[in-house]
C-alpha cells in the first residue's frame, strides 16, 4: 500500500493522496489529468479498469480506476470534475488508455461531458437524435422521446473536439466509412451476434476491413434505475446484466454492499455463493463452447452444451428456486439454506461433466476443420488486451494474468488453493484456439474448485446462511468498488452513496463492452467466417455491454 | 509429401472420431421431456418460484395483515395492496386487507416479497403454466373472496412485535 | 414373382396399345403418365426426406424430434408443407423480378430433370440414354445457375456473398465428382446406366475393384455432399454468417422450391452413388453361392435401390450433423489440393486395375 501511495504521489506531485478510502485516490484539476495519467502509465499502471461519469449536483466529474498489471492488486483512483454545467468539457485520455474510447463515449452519452481530443464522440447507447443526457440528475429527456428514423449518415458521423494551438476549441466531424465502401449490417437481428449487437462491417469481398459496433439495442438504463431503488431491489437487476453469469454479478453487488455496510457474511454462505459462482461459470462456458461450435456450423455441439448446462440449472432450481436467474445471494448471505440434496447432486454432476468434457474434446477440439479454422487465426497480443481491458478468459489466453479471484481474492476464494488457467505466458499472443480451449480448461478447474469448496462446506454449521441485516440498508457516504471475476472477465460494481437508502450512483463495469471493442483489431483483414468465429470466441453477451 | 499424407490421414481419423461421438449420442436415451404427456408424473423442485400465492387454511383464512411491505419492496410495483378500515364489534378500529393484487405480467420472480413478509403470509407455488388469453387475466387477486385474517394464538403475539418495528420505519422513510 | 414393377408397366403399355390404335396417342399418354409418376415421386421423396432428416438430426442431438402431429410426428411435414404453400410471397422493390422468380424454378427444374435419367428398379426408368452418367452429372449442376440468379437478383448483400461462394464451391467440387465418376466409367466401360447395371449383376463395382472404387466413392460422396450445399459445406447458406445466404429474401413457396430441391438433390446424389458404386437396384450377390443369391433376389429391386439410397443419405446426415463448417479458403484447399490429386491418381489406378484384372 505504501508503495502505491508513493508511486501515485510521484505521478501527481503536489497532490494529496486521500487516506481512508478503499484505494489511494487523488483529486485533480481537468488540465492536470492527462499529465498524471501519462505518468501513471509510465510507472506501470497500464490497465484502465473503469471510467465512471458522475453528476455531483453542482459539477460533473469522472472517476478513473487504474491498475497495474505487473503488480496485481495495485489500484489507484483519479478523480476530476468540472463545474461548468452548461457545456462541460474534460480532456480525453483515449490516446493513453485505448479502452477509454468506449468509456468516454458512454460518459458523453449519459452526462453530456465532452472530451477534448476524443476522435469519435458519437452517442453509444442512445440514439443520435436523443435530446438531453439521461444520467444528469436534472434531466427530463424521457419526455421528449424521439420517433423519427435515423439515417446511416447520422450513425456514421463522428464529431470531434480538438483544441487548437491558440487554445481555442474547435468542433469538426469525420465520416466513419468512405463513400465507396461495401458496408454490411450484421445485426441487430442476426444469428451470430449473441443478442442484439449491431455490427457495421466494411467488406472487401470476403475480407473484413473495418468493424463498427453499434450498441444500445437492449439498453435498459439499469444504472439509472438503480438510483431510485433500494439496495436489495437492485439485486434482481444485476442478474439481468449478463444473464449467463447472473449469480456472479449478483454476488459482486452483494459483496460491495456488505463491504460498505460492514456486514460479516457467514462462512457457509460464502462457500455456497462461490460454488454457485463456479457452477455459473461452468454453465456459461458450456454455452460459450456450444455457441462457438454453432457459429462455426456445428449445431449438434450446441445442443450437447445445452444438455450439460441443464444439469446445472437443475442444481440451481433445487436449492435457489430459479434457473437462469437463481436469485440466491442476498445482502448478508443467502435467501435460504441449501437443499439437503445439494451436495449429492453437485458431486454427481461433477463426475458427469468430467466424462462429457472428454467427449466434447473428441467431438470438437480434435476436429481438423475446427482446428484448421481456429489455429493461427485471430491473434490478440497481451499489450493489446491490456490496452483494451479485455480480461477474463480472453486476456488469459493471451498470457495476461488477470484473474480477479487471484488478484483480489474475495469471499471463499481466499480459503482455497486453485490454479489460474493461463496460456501463452511466454509468447504473450493468443489465437482463437487459445481462447477456445481455455474455456474448456476453466470448466475443468472450476469443477476442481467446486470439489474443494464442497469439502469446506462440511465444516460449516447447517442453517447458518445469513447474517443479521437491518431491514433498511443504508451505506455510509462514500465510494465503494468491488471487483469480481465473472465468466467473461472482470465485472466491477461501483457504488457511490450519499447515506440514503438509495445509491447515489451505481456503475457496473462490463467486461463485454471491452470484448466487443476488441473485435475490430482482431478481425481486421480476416474473413467473414473468421469474424463470426472470433466474435464467438470472445463470448460476449450484449445485455451486459448495453446495461 | 509424407506430412501431406499424414495430415490427410490423421484428419480423416479425427473426423471419424467425431462421428463416433455423435453416433454414441444417437444410440443413447434422449433427454427431451415429453411435456404435456408427463404432466401428471412430472416433479417440480419444491423451491421453484412459479407464481406468488397466499396460502389459505381450511377455514378460508390467510395470514396477511395488509401491511404492504411486500408492495413497497417490490422492484417493479407488481403487488398492490388495498386496505379497509373496519370497526370490530368491541368498537376498536382495525385495518384489514381488502384486495391483494398480484400482476404476474410484470413479476420478475426475484423473491424479495416472500423474504420480507413479516407474517409469512405469501409463498411461491411451483405452477409454471402461466399462459392466458388476455393480459387482464394476469392480474390476480391472491386473497380468496370472503377470506379473513387468521386469528393468532395469544402467546405468539409478543414475538413478531420486534419484527414489526422495522417495517414501520420502512413505511415512514419511503414517503 | 410379381413384386417387380416392370410387369405392371408392361401391362399398362399393352393395355394402352390394345385399347387405342393411334401410336402417337399411346406414346403421349405414356409420357404424361411417366411425368406425373416422377412428379409424384419427387414430391413424396422430398416430404419423406424432410421428416427423415428432422428425426435423424434430433436423434444425433439427444432430442426426440417432431412428435406432435400424428404418431411420432410423421404428419408434421404435411402440416409444414401446407403452411408454406399458404404463406405470402413477399415481393421486393428494386430487384430484377424475372430473374428473382426464375431462380427457384431453375433450381427445381435442374433437380427434377435428373429424375428422368435415374433407374429406380429393374426396368423402371424415364429414359435410358447411352450417355446416362454424363447426363446425370450435367443436369444436376444446372441448379447452380438458379442459385446464382437468386443471389444476384435479390439485391441483398448477404445473398450476393452467398451466391458468389456457391459458385466457387460448386464449380470446384463438380470437378472431383466427375473425375470419380470417370473412374466408374473406365471400370464399367460404358456411360449407359443399363449397361453399368448389367455389369454389376454378379458383383457390385465397389467389390469388383475395392481399392480404387472405395477412393472414388469417398471422393464422390464428399463432392456430392458439397454440391448440395449441406453439412460442413453449407457456406452459401451459412446460417450463422449470412443468415440464409442466397435465399434470404425468399418467402412462401419460392423458398419452398429451394427447400424441396435441396432434399431432392440429397436423394439424387445418393441415388447416383448407389447406382454406380453399390449396384443400384441389383441385389447383393456373391458369385458362386446360388442359394444365397436366390434369397437375396426375393427382395424386389426397388427395395434394394431405396435401401442403398437411404444408407447414403444417412451417411450424409451423419456428416452434416457432426462437423463445423469449412471456411471458403479451406474448402478450396480441400478440393484443389487434396481431392483433385487423389481423384486424378485414382483414375490412373483404376486404369491399371482394369488392365491387370
Amino acid at each position: 500500500m505504501e508503495d502505491i501511495n508513493k508511486k501515485l504521489a510521484k505521478a501527481a506531485p503536489g497532490k494529496a493522496v486521500s487516506e481512508g478510502t478503499q484505494y489511494p485516490t487523488v483529486e485533480l484539476e481537468p488540465a492536470e489529468l492527462r499529465g498524471v495519467a501519462q505518468a501513471l502509465k509510465d510507472a506501470g499502471f497500464d490497465y484502465l479498469i473503469s471510467l465512471t461519469g458522475m453528476d455531483y449536483g453542482d459539477a460533473f466529474g469522472t472517476i478513473y480506476h487504474i491498475a497495474s498489471t505487473d503488480d496485481p492488486a495495485n489500484v489507484v483512483v483519479l478523480k476530476t470534475k468540472t463545474t461548468d454545467r452548461e457545456n462541460p468539457m474534460l480532456y480525453s485520455i483515449m490516446d493513453i488508455y485505448e479502452s477509454a474510447n468506449l468509456y468516454e463515449r458512454e460518459v458523453y452519452d449519459f452526462f453530456g461531458i465532452k472530451f477534448i481530443g476524443h476522435n469519435d464522440l458519437r452517442r453509444i447507447f442512445l440514439r443520435p437524435d436523443w435530446n438531453g443526457f439521461p444520467f444528469r440528475k436534472d434531466d427530463k429527456s424521457e419526455n421528449s422521446t424521439p420517433t423519427r428514423n435515423i439515417t446511416a449518415e447520422e450513425m456514421e458521423e463522428m464529431p470531434q473536439i480538438t483544441i487548437g494551438e491558440d487554445g481555442k476549441i474547435k468542433q469538426s466531424s469525420k465520416m466513419l466509412f468512405g463513400k465507396n465502401e461495401y458496408v454490411v449490417n450484421f445485426g441487430p437481428q442476426h444469428p451470430a451476434t449473441h443478442g442484439v449487437l449491431h455490427l457495421r462491417v466494411s467488406l472487401d469481398g470476403e475480407i473484413v476491413k473495418k468493424i463498427d459496433p453499434n450498441f444500445g439495442y437492449i439498453h435498459r438504463g439499469i444504472e439509472k434505475m438503480a438510483e431510485s431503488l433500494t439496495y436489495p431491489q437492485v439485486l434482481p437487476y444485476t442478474d439481468r446484466l449478463d444473464y449467463l453469469s447472473g449469480a456472479i454479478n449478483r454476488h459482486a453487488f452483494c459483496l460491495c454492499v456488505e463491504k460498505a455496510a460492514g456486514i460479516e457474511v457467514p462462512m457457509r454462505a460464502q462457500i455456497v455463493r462461490c460454488i454457485f459462482d463456479e457452477l455459473t461459470r461452468v454453465a456459461s462456458h458450456l454455452l460459450g463452447w456450444g455457441c462457438m461450435a454453432m457459429d462455426m456450423g456445428a449445431i449438434t455441439a450446441f445442443v450437447y452444451g445445452m444438455r450439460d448446462r441443464e444439469k446445472i440449472m437443475d442444481i440451481f432450481e433445487e436449492s435457489a428456486g430459479g434457473r437462469l436467474m437463481p436469485a440466491y445471494a442476498v445482502i448478508g448471505g443467502l435467501s435460504q439454506d441449501i437443499h439437503p440434496n445439494f451436495k449429492n447432486r453437485v458431486t454427481e454432476y461433477i463426475a458427469y461433466q468430467r466424462k462429457m468434457l472428454k467427449e466434447h474434446h473428441i467431438l470438437f477440439t480434435g476436429n481438423p476443420i475446427a482446428t484448421g479454422r481456429m489455429h493461427k487465426n485471430g491473434y490478440l497480443t497481451k499489450e493489446k488486451a491490456i490496452a483494451l481491458g479485455t480480461g477474463g478468459p480472453t486476456g488469459r489466453a493471451s498470457g495476461w494474468s488477470c484473474d480477479v479471484r487471484k488478484i483480489e481474492p474475495y469471499s471463499a476464494y481466499k480459503e482455497i488453493e486453485f490454479n489460474e488457467i493461463i496460456r501463452n505466458k511466454d509468447t504473450k499472443t493468443g489465437d482463437t484456439f487459445d481462447r477456445y480451449i481455455i474455456r474448456l480448461d476453466e470448466i475443468e478447474e472450476s469443477l476442481n474448485i467446486i470439489e474443494k469448496l464442497l469439502v469446506k462446506l462440511d465444516d460449516t454449521k447447517e442453517g447458518d446462511f445469513k447474517a443479521k441485516v437491518p431491514a433498511i440498508i443504508k451505506l455510509p457516504a462514500g465510494d465503494y468498488f468491488q471487483r469480481v471475476e465473472n465468466a467473461r472477465g472482470e465485472f466491477d460494481v461501483f457504488i457511490s452513496s450519499d447515506g440514503n437508502k438509495n445509491p447515489y450512483r451505481v456503475k457496473f463495469r462490463s467486461p463485454c463492452m471491452t470484448l466487443i471493442s476488441a473485435l475490430d483489431p482482431i478481425c481486421k483483414d480476416g474473413k467473414i467466417a473468421d469474424m463470426i468465429m472470433i466474435g464467438a470466441s470472445l463470448d460476449y453477451v450484449i445485455p451486459c455491454a448495453d446495461r | 509429401m509424407i506430412t501431406y499424407f499424414k495430415n490427410v490421414f490423421s484428419g480423416l481419423v479425427n473426423l471419424c472420431k467425431g462421428m463416433y461421438i455423435t453416433m454414441l449420442q444417437f444410440c443413447r436415451p434422449k433427454v427431451t421431456e415429453p411435456y404435456p404427456e408427463n404432466r401428471k408424473t412430472r416433479k417440480q423442485f419444491e423451491r421453484f418460484r412459479g407464481e406468488l400465492t397466499m396460502p389459505h387454511n381450511d377455514k378460508n383464512e390467510h395470514k396477511c395483515t395488509g401491511c404492504g411491505i411486500c408492495a413497497m419492496n417490490c422492484p417493479n410495483q407488481t403487488i398492490t395492496v388495498t386496505k379497509n378500515k373496519v370497526t370490530t364489534e368491541d368498537g376498536k378500529a382495525k385495518i384489514e386487507l381488502d384486495q391483494y393484487l398480484y400482476d404476474l405480467g410484470s413479476c420478475i420472480f426475484c423473491g424479495i416479497c416472500t423474504q420480507v413478509c413479516p407474517q409469512n403470509a405469501i409463498a411461491w407455488s411451483t405452477n409454471f403454466e402461466h399462459a392466458v388469453f388476455t393480459k387482464s387475466k394476469l392480474v390476480k387477486q391472491l386473497n380468496k373472496p370472503g377470506s379473513k385474517k387468521e386469528e393468532k394464538p395469544a402467546p405468539v403475539k409478543a414475538e413478531p412485535a420486534e419484527k414489526k418495528e422495522a417495517p414501520k420505519e420502512n413505511n415512514d422513510k419511503s414517503e | 414373382m410379381s413384386l417387380e414393377l416392370s410387369g405392371l408397366i408392361n401391362a399398362i403399355h399393352e393395355g394402352l396399345t390394345g385399347a387405342i390404335e393411334a401410336q402417337w396417342l399411346v406414346s403421349l399418354i405414356e409420357y404424361v403418365l411417366v411425368g406425373a409418376g416422377l412428379l409424384a415421386l419427387y414430391a413424396l421423396i422430398a416430404l419423406f426426406l424432410i421428416i427423415f432428416e428432422r428425426k435423424i438430426c434430433a436423434w444425433f442431438q439427444c432430442r426426440l424430434g417432431p412428435n406432435r402431429v400424428g404418431p411420432w410426428g410423421i404428419f408434421q411435414v404435411f402440416a409444414d408443407m401446407l403452411k408454406i404453400m399458404f404463406k405470402e410471397i413477399i415481393p421486393l422493390k428494386h430487384n430484377d423480378k424475372l430473374l428473382f422468380y426464375a431462380g427457384p424454378c431453375i433450381v427445381v427444374i435442374g433437380s427434377f430433370l435428373t429424375f428422368g435419367g435415374l433407374q429406380f428398379a429393374e426396368g423402371v426408368h424415364g429414359v435410358d440414354l447411352n450417355i446416362g452418367v454424363f447426363y446425370l452429372l450435367a443436369v444436376s449442376s444446372i441448379s447452380i445457375v438458379g442459385v446464382m440468379l437468386a443471389g444476384w437478383s435479390s439485391n441483398n448483400k448477404y445473398a450476393l456473398i452467398g451466391a458468389m461462394r456457391s459458385g466457387a464451391q460448386v464449380i470446384s467440387f463438380e470437378l472431383s465428382a466427375c473425375l470419380s465418376m470417370m473412374a466408374v466409367v473406365i471400370l464399367g466401360g460404358s456411360m449407359n446406366l443399363s449397361t453399368l447395371m448389367e455389369k454389376q449383376e454378379d458383383l457390385w463395382f465397389i467389390f469388383q475393384a475395392p481399392v480404387p472404387m472405395l477412393i472414388a466413392m469417398v471422393i464422390y460422396l464428399i463432392a456430392a455432399h458439397a454440391e448440395t450445399n449441406r453439412g460442413p459445406f453449407d457456406l452459401p447458406e451459412a446460417e450463422s454468417e449470412l443468415t440464409a445466404g442466397y435465399h434470404v429474401e425468399y418467402s412462401g413457396m419460392t423458398f419452398g422450391y429451394f427447400y424441396v430441391a435441396e432434399y431432392c438433390n440429397l436423394f439424387i446424389n445418393a441415388a447416383i452413388g448407389a447406382l454406380v458404386f453399390l449396384g443400384g437396384w441389383q441385389a447383393f450377390h456373391i458369385p458362386g453361392c446360388d442359394g444365397f443369391n436366390a434369397v437375396m433376389d426375393m427382395c424386389p429391386s426397388y427395395v434394394w435401390f431405396f435401401l442403398k439410397c437411404l444408407f447414403f443419405i444417412f451417411m450424409s446426415l451423419w456428416v452434416r450433423w457432426s462437423f463445423p463448417r469449412l471456411r471458403i479458403d479451406q474448402l478450396l484447399h480441400l478440393e484443389w489440393k487434396i481431392m483433385l490429386p487423389f481423384s486424378l491418381f485414382n483414375i490412373l489406378l483404376v486404369a491399371v486395375w482394369v488392365i491387370i484384372f
